[in-house]
């Protein structure tokens, strides 16, 4: 894509790119806090006054992923010498690994992982795909009381959650899909769709109708036009929308506290638990928290150049 | 692509797989995430290896542990067999149906004359059923520097101050003046870290045991009465000394409740912390307090006509009526309340609320909190356990709250509101 | 609509393949069904008991009391405060979002090293949960341990505890996690704008505050709009931040809800509660879609 550049912007160039390191600079601190808390050792994480510079551990990475409970008598040094390293780690913390016969016991991060990207991945991939196509079908054909089949799409958003809980709930129940995968893939997808069907028809407008009707003189059929002109055309849309239905989905809450009671449970509500002996583990959130902002990540960034091709399509629809 | 794909269909292969195998000989526990459901997990271990019977301790955060119950008992889930709740479910969890009776159960098994009286009445009793088993006894009480008490330049001051000698706070007025003594924001250092927050019932844990000790009450539980008893004048005596501790806060000290008052405490910050017993190992582990050697504890002080109560923590376990495994359940209740399994568990490190482990020196001289852990259990007192009680913890810190945070208002219109909430909450 | 197909049923694709009224269908019918069933219930159950005095909690059936729940909370000063509360609230956060990141959006609209990389970067807040952005927040915050105070030399400054400071402080966490939306979905719109409007503005000698007003917002206004309608729903139901971040001076609607909901478990009159709130935000967004649809004609 050729760089757009206005007469305002060409001028003061160095200035802007302050600008925009200072912006970054201040975004990122809060990230930059999270970040460094995860390798903090758990005495600096909470200091006061705050501690700036420390000796980085991994220690809150191997308590995220293990089952721990409170020292109640030091190991004897020749249990101390025995340990792995990861072990000695958490003795030196004043923790003990919880063991079943022998076999230290992973924590509940790994599997609740693994439930959040099976869960954001499936419903994410239903919702711009479902989102898609109604947006497509709403933006280029005559749909009887289009304008208020849109609203009723975008009001299955406005009930605050907490209330439509309980009946989803006995809803699910009747069903049998609480604490399923599939169960949580049908919620998070209808979150998500009405904000994909509004984001989407925002982008296909921006196409404009021409080119397919160019298309269809050619002999391409409506659905073929729609694969092969729509479809490429609109990825900086279809890249946004699954960035957010991504995010929305891979974050959610509330839900997915009350809805799962183990087989599905997702991440996000073991993330804050972290206080086992009445001191939160900051440390230990914030390792989880770091994981799991890696996908939502490197996702973004592998889609970042979709992302920034913008809609270019603007230039010729006046 | 092709690669993830296959990872995550084996995932979803494997959860079926695991839930299915998993059916027969497993039963589910539903406590909050902290260190005793840990020990809890451990104890249970025992079990299994006992009778091949899994027992699965399933817990979520603190903040979300009343929701996510009441969620899935009121829509009659039976995804947990046994549940760990508060003392003050047991109206609701009772009268809605959701526990299995368990009288006969204690009857039968001698629970009634192995377990101490008082627990049994606060955390199982209601309606005059038993509805649990008192799993985790649990009592509020204090932690102080010992360092800071007994530094000889401190105690000469105090002294000439205060006209006494500096130790630990032989009633409640001696333990705000030690507050005040210690409060110096200069030197960031602070009286008491207290329980002020609304987000449930920490503010009113905190305030009913000066309730309490200052001889008031939060009304007569038998009667229903409020007038009179919630805004007597010793309540409003107690409420008063509540706020004037308020006073001696870190800054930013509106919405605290075990977890700040720890983390103030192992910061340095504070010279009295209170909290609940089940939060003290961690100020005496010195990894994770660095004050841990220079750490004492005590129960609260008798206020100023000798009454001394303790605000009552700790759930007992009940079976729900919603599961399919309730014989399997009541089984493993009656190995729980052996002698010998209560005495494990609390060598795990559970609370035990059996009078024998409890009373013996071996418990007493475990950890360094153990005995005042022992005495306060004998002076424990609870809030109101009606199916109403949720609303009638938001109206006392609607009511109480600003009072307490800011001191604008006054105390005696602040309690006379509240006992017209709850008249009517109460249906008077 | 704007945008309306010209091809019914004699074009040439109608002859060919799925005739466009199939294609529409398909592409449509799905979607609306889906979304009819899933909320159907939720939807009616929560109506009917809003009409009732009725706790999910207890084995007590439920009693019909007619408008007395709606009459009740309309009359109740507190339900008042709390909308008052959350009105401030979306205000100052939905407005600083879009200032923010328009603002981004626009600094960032331009070639520069790294500019997918800083860009991702600049999308990190809103990939965080919310629970975790309003922990971590809090402890930011703090006047003891927290490093903002620390950092700007706040001293003992309370942020959460003061009902003003408390406000703006759950708000500007708000703004910091959501104006990367705000910016994405800007800079979208912003690198729509064709180059030769502005070289025409420039022979023009149009101004700076012109330019901008009469070419580069008007193109980028239909999405900025979609982005105010979704922050501005998003913002009338926040629960999470202010109560996880313990600023119980920010008491919204929504929190109020929760308790009614989940704590008390007073069923009946959350329902009633959560229908007013319903109604609220129909007609907010009602105005900003008519509004949306309006910009899309011209």
């Amino acid at each position: 894509m050729a760089a757009v550049t206005s007469r305002a912007q060409r001028i003061g160039r160095p200035v802007s790119i302050i600008a925009i390191l200072l912006v970054t600079a201040i975004f990122l601190f809060p990230i930059y806090w999270i970040g460094s808390t995860a390798f903090k050792p758990r005495n600096v994480a909470t200091s006061v006054p705050p501690t700036v510079f420390f000796q980085p551990e991994i220690t809150p990475f191997v308590k995220l992923f293990t089952k721990r409970a409170q020292l109640r008598e030091q190991p004897t040094q020749e249990e101390y010498d025995a340990a792995p390293w990861w072990e000695q780690a958490i003795y030196d913390g004043g923790e003990r690994v919880i063991k079943a016969r022998g076999e230290p016991l992973l924590s509940q991060y790994p599997s609740r992982f693994i439930n959040s990207l099976i869960v954001s991945v499936v419903s994410t991939v239903l919702a711009v795909g479902m989102g898609t196509l109604t947006a497509y079908g709403f933006s280029r054909f005559r749909v009887p009381g289009a304008d208020d089949w849109l609203f009723f799409i975008l009001s299955t958003r406005m009930l605050p959650p907490v209330v439509v809980a309980i009946p989803m709930f006995l809803m699910y129940r009747t069903f049998g899909l609480t604490d399923t995968h599939v169960g949580l893939i049908i919620l998070y997808t209808a979150f998500n769709l009405s904000f994909a069907v509004w984001l989407m028809r925002g982008f296909i407008d921006e196409i404009p109708k021409e080119y397919e009707e160019a298309a269809l003189v050619d002999g391409y059929t409506r659905i073929q036009a729609f694969y092969k002109i729509v479809l490429p055309e609109s990825v900086t849309g279809i890249a946004a929308t699954s960035i957010f239905s991504f995010i929305i989905a891979w974050n959610e809450y509330a839900f997915a506290l009350i809805m799962t009671t183990r087989r599905a449970q997702t991440a996000p509500p073991f993330i804050p638990s972290q206080i086992g002996s009445g001191l939160p583990e900051w440390t230990v959130i914030a390792a989880g928290t770091v994981l799991f902002l890696l996908p939502v990540a490197i996702f973004t960034f592998l889609l970042r150049n979709h992302l920034l091709r913008g809609v270019t399509f603007g230039a010729i629809r006046k | 692509m092709r690669k993830t794909l296959t990872g995550l269909l084996a995932g979803v292969g494997m959860s079926i797989a695991y839930s299915s195998a998993a059916l027969s000989q497993e039963l589910t526990i539903f406590w909050a995430e902290w260190d005793p459901a840990n020990f809890l997990q451990e104890l249970v271990n025992e079990y299994t290896e006992e009778t091949g019977v899994v027992v699965n301790v399933e817990t979520t955060p603190w903040g979300d542990f009343q929701t996510k119950t009441f969620a899935e008992l009121n829509a009659r889930g039976d995804a947990y067999d046994m549940v760990i709740g508060d003392s003050q479910w047991l109206g609701a969890a009772s009268e809605g149906g959701h526990y299995v009776d368990l009288t006969d159960f204690i009857k039968d098994n001698g629970v009634d004359k192995s377990f101490v009286p008082a627990t049994l009445q606060y955390y199982s009793h209601y309606g005059g059923k038993f509805w649990s088993i008192p799993l985790e006894g649990d009592a509020n009480g204090w932690a102080y520097r010992k360092d800071w008490f007994e530094d000889p330049a401190e105690m000469a001051a105090f002294k000439e101050k205060y006209g006494y000698d500096l130790g630990v706070p032989q009633d409640f007025e001696q333990l705000i003046d030690i507050a005040e003594f210690f409060t110096r924001p200069d030197e960031n250092r602070y009286g008491v870290a207290l329980y002020t927050q609304t987000a449930y019932d920490a503010m009113a844990m905190g305030l009913e045991q000066t309730i309490f000790t200052y001889g008031g009450d939060l009304g007569d539980y038998a009667t229903r009465q409020v007038d009179g008893i919630l805004n007597s004048p010793a309540n409003v005596q107690a409420l008063e000394a509540y706020r004037k501790l308020y006073t001696f806060t870190p800054p930013n000290w509106t919405q605290a409740f075990f977890v700040e008052n720890n983390q103030a405490f192992t910061e340095g910050l504070v010279a009295m912390n209170m909290n609940y017993f089940a939060f003290f190992p961690a100020l005496a582990n010195s990894a994770l307090n660095p004050h841990a050697d220079n750490t004492g504890y005590f129960a609260n002080p008798p206020g100023p006509n000798g009454h001394q109560h303790a605000a009552l923590g700790g759930q007992g376990i009940s079976i729900v009526t919603y599961s399919e495994k309730q014989e399997e359940s009541v089984k493993f209740l009656e190995w729980f309340i052996r002698d010998d399994v209560q005495k494990r568990w609390g060598e795990l490190g559970g609370y035990t609320c059996s009078a024998a482990v409890l009373n013996s020196d071996e418990f007493l001289n475990a950890t360094p909190y153990n005995q005042a852990f022992a005495d306060s259990m004998k002076i424990v007192k609870d809030f109101w356990a009606v199916p109403e009680f949720a609303d009638m913890l938001f109206q006392m810190n609607d009511r109480l709250h600003p009072y307490i945070t800011t001191g604008e208002g006054d105390p005696k219109a602040a309690l006379d509101a509240l006992a017209a909430d709850w008249n009517s909450t109460l249906g008077n | 609509m704007a945008v309306l197909a010209k091809l019914d049923a004699g074009s040439p694709a109608a002859r060919r393949g799925w005739s466009d009224l199939t294609i529409r269908n398909a592409f449509i019918i799905p979607t609306i069904a889906f979304l009819i069933i899933f909320n159907i219930f939720p939807l009616i159950y929560s109506l009917g008991f809003s009409f009732t005095e009725y706790r999910a909690s207890l084995n007590r059936p439920a009693v019909f009391v007619g408008l007395a729940n709606y009459r009740d909370l309309l009359s109740d000063p507190d339900i008042w405060r709390n909308f008052t509360i959350t009105a401030k609230y979306v205000i100052i956060s939905v407005g600083g979002q879009m200032l923010v990141g328009f603002g981004l959006a626009l600094l960032l609209n331009r070639t520069f090293p790294f500019k997918g990389l800083i860009t991702t970067l600049l999308l990190l807040p809103m990939m965080l949960s919310m629970a975790v952005v309003g922990l971590f927040w809090r402890l930011l915050w703090d006047p003891s341990w927290g490093p903002i105070n620390y950092a700007l030399g706040l001293g003992k400054f309370e942020w959460l505890s003061h009902p003003t400071n408390a406000l703006f402080a759950v708000a500007i966490t708000d703004i910091w996690m959501w104006s990367p939306f705000v910016m994405l979905l800007s800079l979208a719109g912003l690198s729509a704008v064709p180059q030769h409007l502005y070289e025409a503005a420039a022979i023009d000698r149009a101004g700076t505050w012109y330019t901008f007003r009469r070419i580069t917002l008007p193109l980028v206004a239909p999405l900025l709009l979609i982005a105010l309608i979704f922050r501005t729903m998003e913002a009338f139901k926040t629960f999470d931040l202010p109560f996880i971040m313990s600023a119980q001076s920010v008491e919204t609607v929504a929190i109020t809800l929760y308790q009614m909901a989940f704590q008390s478990w007073d069923t009946g009159r959350a329902s009633a509660l959560a229908y007013i709130v319903l109604i609220v935000v129909v007609c907010i967004t009602n105005i900003y879609v008519k509004y949306l649809n309006r910009l899309r004609e011209r």
